[in-house]
């Protein structure tokens, strides 16, 4: 028995409106369960793991307004019945894994039957613009249960503080300069993310070293993966990785064209892909890798008996 | 990786019944704090709003005085120091964690006053020596750190880990300050925001020693219809944040639909309300707690023994008011060995959150040494 991908959905922003990252997630949302031919209501867990939003609210959790954004469970708590719960799980861009792991926890445990994990990111409002690439983009997926053999079987996690220093980021506080306004704004917080060079190369250093003592833990090797779904998807990272780890581009899911500077929605880009070309589908292994800040690597072995 | 997958009961709360030790079960081994030094009086703060308010905040809530941040502290000094007296507490090692996970809602480090990246859990394992632990940040609003042991008690439960702790360290005074430069009135959104303290919390939860009583029950739900009753946001007033609340709603809806959550919980548990020795809710103010614990009693019938109130010195201390509240009773061993407690979490979303567990042999490691 596991846990079993349902559905998985990435969108990049369109039309003339500003995006905002609560409506990237709804729209991603509500994709994925229509994708899925599922209801709001049959979400039993929804965990958001997107970081960078236009208003940095502190709470509620972001997970909550999508929740009643997309209309999962709104009715008054009765004894019996189910409800949804909601929280947001924060790893950068290896927050989706981590949801994953969770969920999982929680589908083999019996506590949830559906848990939906949605990511989305706005540019920030940053004091050095264009420094580092946002994509405003939205991705969910869903995660059920079956008897199937199938579903993710084991997780790994591992942190590189020595290079905590290479992709930092966080709110500072601007004081306004001039002729202060009465009651006018005293100041603003400022998005400040400060990525040294270098940064992606080591990305992939740690990646490849963390993904050899995975597989070595499960008695694999790099041979045994028939696809790997990496996130980020920028080529700095994941070409050498490609090359250190020895795996043929064919064997990689890439994201499409619209979604290239996707960031915590990068994973779940990648994975809509390789459904959509039927690459998941034909994948006995399959291998999820996220690197990110910290430097954090997190990986997902999803294993499925094929005819 | 254990099977533990029973039949789904037909439950609204996402709830889980880990068990005693005898049933493979979990507990929380210890309980840390860490309170800054420098306290804050209610009638000191009142005294520098901006404007002439006549707001009588102690007699209103209850809180007297407030612990705050002096030069130096912040999120990540407050979680660290915590995660320290938690491991004082506990027959653990650093070494020891297996998952640690960071629940604040403020998570200011150095220069930032919110850091995004690495998350704040990675900063604090690093602290405390716990590096080879997996770790994550959580954000749940005040019901932060509940939702952390929801999740490890599940880690636990299932054989995944054997232990984990969840940490908040919580520097939230500074939306006192951008309140009392605007508010003007007892109907302001922003008058819960004159209640915070803080403060920082830590929980080790890990697999229960055979025999050992552990936690019966834990749930959680979001009632998310109501999930703009309390917004915050970077302030634009001062460093920090802003916080809005539509107190007077939020309490109504509170008391309206937790009863029946309650009932849930402590039906699950196989117990009634009346047999909860310490109930613990998340501290908001005195008159708010006495007026809920009324309604649960007209409601369910029965009432718990003891209801925890300590916001006279510590006003609202955020996702760590459970856990502050539970430490100081253990340290001044109000709490003892077999009594049962319900920890009652109560935060915007509207996230409502419950665990049930039995005090063993833990209470040993307080009060007498520390």
């Amino acid at each position: 028995m596991g846990a079993y991908i349902e559905a998985a959905t990435a969108l990049a922003s369109h039309g003339w409106r500003k995006p905002t990252a609560r409506r990237l997630a709804d729209e991603a949302a509500q994709a994925c369960l229509a994708h899925a031919g599922r209801q709001p209501g049959d979400v039993d867990m929804l965990i958001n793991t997107g970081v960078y939003r236009e208003d940095s609210m502190g709470e509620p959790a972001l997970a909550a307004l999508i929740q009643e954004d997309i209309g999962a469970n709104l009715g008054r708590p009765p004894t019996g019945g189910h409800g949804t719960f909601s929280f947001d799980l924060i790893n950068g861009t290896c927050g989706v894994i981590s949801a994953i792991q969770v969920e999982t926890g929680f589908l083999r445990s019996g506590v949830i039957r559906l848990g939906a994990i949605v990511t989305s990111e706005v540019e920030p409002d940053l004091r050095d613009p264009g420094t580092v690439p946002f994509q405003p983009a939205g991705g969910a997926m869903l995660l059920g249960w079956d008897d199937s053999p199938a579903g993710f079987t084991d997780f790994c996690a591992k942190t590189f503080p020595e290079y905590e220093d290479l992709f930092v980021s966080g709110l500072t506080w601007q004081r306004r300069r001039g002729l202060r306004v009465p009651r006018g704004a005293a100041g603003r917080h400022q998005m400040v993310i400060d990525a040294k060079p270098g940064y992606e190369g080591r990305l992939a250093d740690c990646a490849e070293e963390t993904t050899r003592r995975f597989l070595r833990r499960l008695g694999m090797d790099v041979g045994d993966i028939d696809l790997l779904v990496p996130a980020p998807a920028a080529p700095d990272f994941l070409d050498p990785l490609r090359v250190k780890l020895g795996i043929p581009g064919d064997r990689v899911a890439y994201v499409t064209e619209d979604l290239e500077g996707a960031y915590t929605t990068g994973l779940i880009a990648a994975l809509q892909a390789a459904v959509k070309s039927g690459r998941l589908g034909e994948a006995r292994n399959t291998l999820m890798l996220a690197a990110g800040a910290g430097i954090t690597v997190t990986l997902a072995l999803y294993r499925q008996a094929l005819p | 990786m254990s099977e533990t997958r029973g039949k789904q009961p037909d439950h609204w709360l996402a709830l889980e019944s880990p068990g005693s030790g005898d049933r493979g079960g979990c507990w929380i081994e210890s309980v840390g704090v860490k309170l800054p030094s420098r306290t804050l009086a209610t009638r000191d703060l009142m005294g520098r709003t901006s404007h002439c308010t006549r707001i009588q905040l102690e007699r209103l809530t209850g809180i007297h005085e407030r612990h705050i941040v002096g030069p130096g502290e912040n999120s990540f000094t407050l979680a660290a120091g915590a995660a320290r007296d938690c491991l004082a507490h506990s027959r653990r090692q650093a070494s020891d964690i297996e998952m640690l996970i960071n629940t604040s809602i403020t998570r200011s480090r150095g220069r930032s006053s919110q850091s995004f990246e690495p998350p704040l859990s990675l900063y604090v394992k690093q602290a405390i020596g716990a590096a080879q632990a997996v770790n994550f940040d959580v954000s749940n609003a005040c019901a932060g750190m509940l939702t952390g042991v929801f999740v490890l008690q599940d880690c636990i439960t299932r054989g995944e880990i054997d232990c984990g702790m969840v940490v908040s360290g919580e520097y939230i005074s500074h939306l006192s300050w951008n309140a009392a430069k605007q508010i003007r009135s007892l109907f302001s959104k922003q008058l819960a925001s004159l209640t915070l303290g803080d403060a920082g919390a830590a929980v080790i939860v890990e697999r229960a020693p055979e025999g050992s009583a552990g936690i019966d029950v834990i749930g959680f739900t979001t009632l998310a219809e109501h999930s703009r009753l309390c917004l915050a946001f970077p302030s634009t007033v001062g460093p920090g944040a802003q916080m809005y609340t539509k107190s007077r709603t939020l309490h109504k809806v509170a008391i309206e639909d937790m009863a029946p959550l309650v009932a849930e919980a402590i039906g699950e548990a196989g117990i009634d309300l009346a047999d909860i020795d310490y109930l613990i809710p998340h501290q908001t103010s005195v008159r708010a707690i006495r007026q809920g614990t009324q309604a649960f009693a007209r409601r369910l019938g029965t009432k718990p023994k003891h209801v925890v109130v300590n916001l006279e010195e510590y006003g609202n201390t955020s996702s760590t008011t459970l856990f502050v509240a539970l430490h100081k009773y253990l340290e001044e061993q109000r709490i003892h060995k077999g009594d049962r407690v319900m920890l009652l979490a109560l935060a915007s979303g509207i996230e409502i959150g419950m665990a049930i567990f039995t005090i063993d042999s833990q209470v040993e490691r307080y009060g007498r040494v520390h």
